[in-house]
């Protein structure tokens, strides 16, 4: 039982003495964590964790656990970018629709964080490698992200850690909001997430981890009720309804290397050249790994960071 | 059916004979109807009661717009893609003799494909993409079915030569998903080219796609009648003057610029070379040159009345179109199939 | 004919059958031994016969790698067999469940419950839904002519394509979530086999492999003439019957266990008949062929790109593809059928 965090993870390092200070000898009793397959019993602080999904891996590198397994990013062959110097050499274990669970064992890990719709099969098999916590938490809700980070800190016994990020995560929202509030005139907040398909459009819904970090700094996100119920990720669009995304800002995520490129290959569609958004100039290329699949303390920052960036070019 | 009667096929005969007239007519109003439907039918809020208001000049701007911007390019593209095909599919019929040798089928539009899968891959990006690539893959797998029927017995095989085909596709298209395994950011893109849609393509497409679109009509007019000549047996075809291994070079390139040019507008879209030909034989009888004239209005309007449905299936989403002529051709596989005999040509 | 030369199997299709047990044993113990977590031969061996120390070993090899390779031997044997009988039955060696479009229907079956279009049937159960339907429908649109020659084959291809595009137009309407949760389905993977299917399918092997012998007679008649098998004493229709309903359970019950891997099923019976003695039908060595063919793509894989895992249907399209090609292709002047 070590109260040291590795110190290479420097960035992390800080946040995390805090918590291993805060928590103290208490850590070492066992504790029962809430999970979707009922109560699960873990012993300390774990060292290895293995993350099967990004909402996992990035709460945990957060809390300042030491993560040793990850999946590939959708669109990836590796780790997102964003998190990748947190990560470091973090060993594959699979994608995210098939998880190589002999690769999960070859990690040699002493917990396992897994999405919440993990399946039986699934569970049990992982179940006898290591105490496995499947999140319990109802996806696309504006806190989702907070109650994972806890349920997430919790397992990994770093509670105090989890209340620090997310208290730092806060923090930033509100700057982040305040430059928005100073910016921004109220009546042209409305924004519209959209992900640049080479046929054209696919609208994200407003549940998603990054739709409600713009909501929370002030911007009105609408998906214009183009993503039905059923479907909370994003829908493909007709280029003939793009009329109906007429926000003043349009965050358009993209996966290829050159988030510029797919900008200028929208812009040539001249449905989007009209939209009030492009005449503005507030279309904001940003990363699809990060923007579309992340979700965590650390995407939000790189987010929030995208944000404050965007805003950046307004400054009177 | 109501295929008209017509003498045995003569190389000599007038191409637009008058039996030709009344099915020629028809199918040029159809089409005009269906280029009417593409314009005024569409997944968005633009009805076809705003639409029509607009071509009479009376419609808002935004109606006008959606019609000019958008669904006039899809239409331009959907035509030659159509034409193409339709064309492409007599073409490879009437020299392999095989009513079921469609482009799709054997192999021709899988090699294209996997030809832009690899340039995407190794970066090309499918905006940047030149018709060119598309059409070195289809001369790839056209020159291998032509290959391939020239095996002594398997010419005369309509079945073995689909399935080889098929099987090429299936091949091409597992290597494809390899590829997509191996790279997944450019699966992204990759994925949602091969299956095939008119959506979202610009008139620049369709004008890199012009030239070698014009220059394989400009051969279809040169090989038709020795094509026709060729359908009364080979020695009857060199006893009229023609040389049929030249015959044959020239379909095998003008196939591989048509199905190149289409599958660089659609990406890859099977059975469309197949229901064309086959509607268009119904009118025409077997006489090759008769198909073809005819294949000039029916094939667009296949590929057009096709686009419609996938616009209005999934709204305010499109259904790939690639999926909609596979729901249409392959029913008319199977009538092929259940018609009493294998019509030989 | 002797009664006996439709029955007892020669000596050259013993030693094929033998070695082709052989070849399912080692790929069996190649494909226990290798992985992304590393274990010696030595412990492999232990862990199968129960005597290891390490827990670690003992679960990758009894629980994962087992049981894995336990679908993959299944399925693959299900197919073969299942394309040796419809081979028999049409007297035509391309009428295999792939290629008539039986693979294809039974996922778009399958996939439907997965995606869940309201249709709550498990998803062993809708496949074989599915490969009757298909297997139905060919037959009826190749009319009067019945199995022989073309049109049933194309009318196959054409109930193929229709179901590939159905699956397709599912997919593209269901939540991102559903879609994966059906993606196995649609490429041949026995990476997301479930345990129930998995039995379902012994059992329906079994079962199978028991009516198989007992028509086994009747079958090898079939490569005569109808008038022939009749005067040797075969019931034609009973054994049609019941031959291709074997068929198309053995292909519904392996679609839901590894998805429509198709070419297993054409290839695996041309390998049996190129080593055992012509003139038999060679169910058993099919059989074997199948599940040895099955497991090796399977390990192919599983590390070629380790990590991350190939679906093995990919891996038979590669392997199968050109064999069929060429079978297609050659200059011979023997029939196909």
């Amino acid at each position: 039982m070590s109260q040291h965090p590795p110190m290479k993870r420097r960035l992390t390092a800080a946040i995390a003495i805090l918590g291993a200070l805060a928590l103290g000898p208490a850590n070492a009793e066992s504790r029962s964590v809430d999970t979707a397959y009922g109560a699960v019993t873990i012993d300390g602080q774990p060292q290895r964790a293995v993350t099967l999904y990004e909402g996992a891996l990035d709460p945990a590198l957060a809390v300042g656990a030491n993560a040793v397994g990850a999946v590939i990013t959708r669109g990836g062959n590796d780790v997102a970018e964003y998190i990748k110097p947190r990560a470091g050499d973090i060993a594959i274990v699979g994608a995210p629709a098939e998880t190589n669970i002999e690769a999960v064992i070859a990690a040699r890990p002493d917990i396992i964080l897994a999405p919440a719709q993990t399946n039986q099969q699934q569970y049990q098999l992982l179940s006898r490698i290591a105490p496995v916590v499947v999140s319990n938490v109802p996806m696309f809700q504006a806190d989702s992200w907070e109650q994972e980070t806890r349920l997430f800190g919790r397992a990994l016994g770093r509670e105090e850690a989890a209340e620090n990020a997310i208290e730092d995560v806060k923090a930033r929202i509100a700057e982040v909001a305040a430059l928005v509030e100073r910016t921004v005139p109220e009546d042209q907040r409305d924004a519209t997430l959209v992900r640049w398909m080479p046929q054209g459009p696919l609208v994200m819904a407003e549940g998603l981890f990054s739709a409600t970090l713009l909501q929370a700094v002030g911007f009105e996100v609408t998906d214009n009720g183009l993503v039905s119920d059923g479907r909370p990720h994003s829908q493909p669009l007709s280029l003939e309804n793009l009329a109906r995304m007429d926000q003043n800002w349009v965050f358009l995520a993209t996966l290829n290397a050159d988030g510029q490129q797919a900008l200028e290959a929208a812009r040539q569609t001249p449905a989007f050249s009209r939209l009030k958004a492009s005449g503005q100039n507030q279309v904001v290329a940003v990363n699809g790994q990060l923007w579309s699949s992340a979700s965590g303390p650390l995407a939000a920052k790189a987010i929030l960071d995208d944000i404050e960036a965007a805003l950046a070019t307004l400054a009177p | 059916m109501n295929a008209p009667l017509t003498a045995p096929a003569n190389p000599r005969n007038v191409v637009a004979s008058r039996s030709l007239f009344l099915p020629l007519v028809a199918a040029g109003l159809f089409l005009l109807l269906v280029i009417i439907g593409s314009l005024i039918y569409g997944a968005g809020p633009v009805t076809p009661r705003k639409a029509l208001a607009a071509l009479a000049g009376t419609g808002s701007d935004e109606a006008w717009f959606v019609i000019r911007e958008l669904r006039l390019p899809r239409t331009l593209i959907g035509l030659a893609t159509g034409l193409a095909l339709g064309i492409a599919g007599a073409l490879l019929q009437a020299m392999t003799r095989n009513p079921l040798a469609e482009p799709g089928l054997l192999g021709v539009s899988a090699g294209a494909g996997f030809a832009v899968a690899v340039a995407i891959l190794f970066g090309a990006s499918t905006a940047t993409l030149t018709t060119l690539i598309a059409q070195v893959g289809a001369l790839a797998g056209c020159s291998l079915v032509i290959a391939a029927t020239r095996v002594q017995g398997l010419g005369n095989d309509p079945v073995r030569l689909v399935l080889a085909g098929a099987t090429l596709s299936g091949l091409l298209l597992a290597l494809t998903s390899m590829l997509m395994l191996m790279d997944q950011r450019a699966a992204d893109e990759i994925r949602f080219w091969i299956t095939g849609s008119v959506a979202g393509k610009s008139l620049a497409t369709f004008q890199a796609t012009l030239p070698s679109l014009i220059i394989a009509l400009t051969l279809v007019v040169v090989v038709a009648r020795p094509l026709a000549a060729m359908a009364l047996g080979e020695r009857a075809a060199v006893g009229l003057g023609h040389h049929p291994g030249r015959i044959r070079f020239l379909i095998t390139v003008t196939v591989a610029l048509l199905v190149g040019a289409a599958t660089a507008l659609a990406g890859p879209l099977i059975f469309v070379g197949l229901v064309v030909p086959f509607i268009a034989r119904a009118f025409s009888g077997p006489d090759i040159r008769k198909t073809l004239w005819l294949c000039l209005p029916i094939g667009p309007a296949v590929v057009l009345a096709a686009d419609v449905a996938s616009r209005l299936m999934a709204a305010p989403a499109e259904m790939p179109l690639g999926v909609v002529t596979a729901l249409i051709g392959a029913p008319v596989l199977l009538a092929i199939v259940r018609a009493g005999r294998m019509p030989s040509l | 004919m002797h009664r006996h030369a439709l029955t007892m199997p020669d000596s050259r299709t013993l030693v094929a059958n033998a070695v082709l047990l052989l070849l399912v044993a080692a790929a069996v113990i190649i494909s226990l031994s290798m992985g992304t977590v590393q274990i010696a031969p030595a412990e492999v061996i232990r862990a199968l016969i129960g005597t290891t120390e390490d827990p670690t070993a003992a679960f990758v090899i009894n629980e994962l790698r087992l049981s894995r390779v336990v679908a993959g031997m299944l399925s693959g044997a299900a197919l073969a067999l299942a394309g040796c009988l419809m081979q028999t039955l049409a007297r035509n060696r391309l009428a295999t469940p792939g290629i008539i479009g039986i693979d294809n229907a039974a996922t778009a079956f399958a996939v439907a419950s997965v995606v869940g279009t309201g249709i709550a049937i498990a998803p062993s159960a809708m496949a074989l839904v599915g490969a009757a339907t298909a297997t139905a429908l060919a037959f009826g649109l190749a009319g009067a002519n019945g199995t022989r020659g073309y049109r049933f084959i194309v009318a196959g291809l054409g109930i193929g394509a229709i179901a590939g595009a159905v699956t397709q137009v599912m997919l593209s309407q269901v939540a991102i979530d559903d879609a994966n949760a059906a993606y196995p389905w649609t490429v041949g993977s026995l990476n997301a086999r479930s345990g129930a299917s998995v039995q379902v399918l012994a059992l329906g092997l079994a079962a199978s492999c028991l009516v198989t012998v007992a028509i086994v007679r009747a079958l090898n008649t079939l490569q005569f003439s109808d008038p022939v098998a009749i005067a040797l004493g075969t019931r034609l229709r009973r054994t049609r019957v019941v031959g291709l309903g074997l068929s198309v359970l053995l292909t519904g019950l392996a679609v839901s266990v590894c998805g429509p891997v198709g070419l297993v099923a054409l290839l695996a019976p041309e390998l049996a008949r190129t080593v055992c003695r012509p003139g038999r039908i060679p169910l058993t060595a099919a059989a074997l062929a199948g599940a040895a063919f099955m497991v090796i793509a399977d390990l192919l894989g599983r590390t070629l790109f380790s990590p991350l895992e190939i679906p093995v249907g990919i891996i038979t399209a590669i392997v199968g593809s050109p064999y069929l090609l060429w079978i297609l292709l050659r200059p011979s002047t023997r029939s196909l059928t």
